[in-house]
């Protein structure tokens, strides 16, 4: 039987970008779907994507980002999905290098795969961004032994054990580093793989360099609290 | 003095009243009406008799206002951390029931368009 993978986008106010982003997840072929999670978008988001086929959930209140998420992996789970895969709705992870996140899964004994921009390409972020980045890596190698360029990014992909781990409790504010070092705790094994990124197409990241800051040291105490949690 | 006592038990006796209306209008729910009103109780108890004070800080060893003051803070941060904790856990809640909204709506939609065909 073939395997089904659900990609889920979950988006906030996208109406630029998401019917090139699920256009490019039809173009991958019949076991790839589309599953857009409408954070509350005060635009045409939900329009946009249904126009192109993406079964879409609309949140009736805004979540932010890990809630979304965790919706669409709710939604996964419940449909039957082999694995999924979570894409920005911005434009920034292309669909076409969607398969090399998934690969992994099925065959390598891999649970959950990050991909990372930072692996073998030369893609630049702001100083302080790419700061944090660092700080977070090296927090996540020395407490837990997890290696990972690219903790922040929102490009990934799990399988099923993963998603009912995650349907069950997913960090709310900042998730993308708090999730895998919580995958790592509970023993899945987290791999790293190199992607192509694409500069995001329209609006402008939400992420400022004092933002940095903050974000990074929230999210270093979350993870701090995390490595004492009952998993 | 008395003045002091009187304006204490003015406060006491609007704050029981404000306490009780707002359970009256159900814009408190019992379990936090009876935290305020408790509180209440005690301010009139000890503005109606300022000299249970005396009895208190000759049974406790508190003599000093600022170890009065400690136990007054220490009781306002137990209640707001009570309210952090509850708020958290309505946050929660809140994210469950939309989630499981929204995940109903969809099966909903679904449901409609293949009973259409």
């Amino acid at each position: 039987m073939e395997r089904r993978v659900a990609v889920i986008v979950p988006a906030y106010n996208e109406e630029g970008t998401i019917r090139s982003v699920v256009r490019g997840v039809k173009g991958l072929g019949p076991g790839y779907e589309a599953i857009v999670v409408n954070d509350c978008s005060t635009d045409n988001t939900t329009l946009n994507a249904e126009l192109e086929g993406a079964t879409v959930i609309d949140l009736p209140v805004n979540l932010g980002i890990g809630g979304a998420v965790q919706t669409g992996i709710k939604y996964a789970l419940a449909s039957g999905f082999d694995a999924c895969v979570q894409v920005d709705g911005d434009g920034q992870h292309p669909p076409s290098e969607i398969p090399k996140l998934v690969e992994p899964l099925f065959g390598d004994g891999v649970d959950m795969v990050v991909g990372s921009r930072f692996l073998g390409g030369a893609y630049k972020v702001p100083l302080m961004r790419s700061f944090g980045i660092a700080v977070i890596s090296l927090f996540l190698r020395s407490s837990a032994g997890l290696r990972l360029k690219d903790a922040t990014s929102g490009f990934r992909a799990m399988d099923r054990a993963v998603m009912e781990f995650f349907a069950g409790d997913y960090p709310q504010d900042y998730p993308e580093p708090e999730s895998l070092l919580l995958a790592h705790l509970k023993r899945f094994k987290v791999a790293e793989v190199p992607v192509e990124m694409s500069y995001r197409e329209h609006g402008m990241s939400s992420i400022t360099p004092f933002r940095s800051v903050y974000y990074m040291i929230k999210v270093l105490l979350a993870m701090l609290i995390d490595l004492f949690k009952e998993l | 003095m008395l003045h002091i006592r009187l304006f204490i038990g003015v406060v006491a006796i609007v704050f029981f009243a404000v306490t009780f209306e707002f359970i009256r209008k159900k814009h408190l729910r019992e379990e936090y009406a009876l935290l305020w009103l408790f509180t209440s109780s005690i301010i009139a108890i000890l503005s109606l008799w300022p000299g249970l004070i005396n009895v208190l800080s000759r049974f406790t060893g508190l003599y000093y206002i600022t170890a009065v003051l400690a136990i007054v803070f220490a009781f306002i941060i137990a209640v707001l951390m009570h309210y952090s904790i509850a708020i958290s856990k309505m946050k929660e809640m809140n994210k469950e029931l939309t989630q499981r909204c929204a995940l109903l709506e969809l099966r909903l939609k679904e449901l409609e368009k293949a009973a259409r065909r």
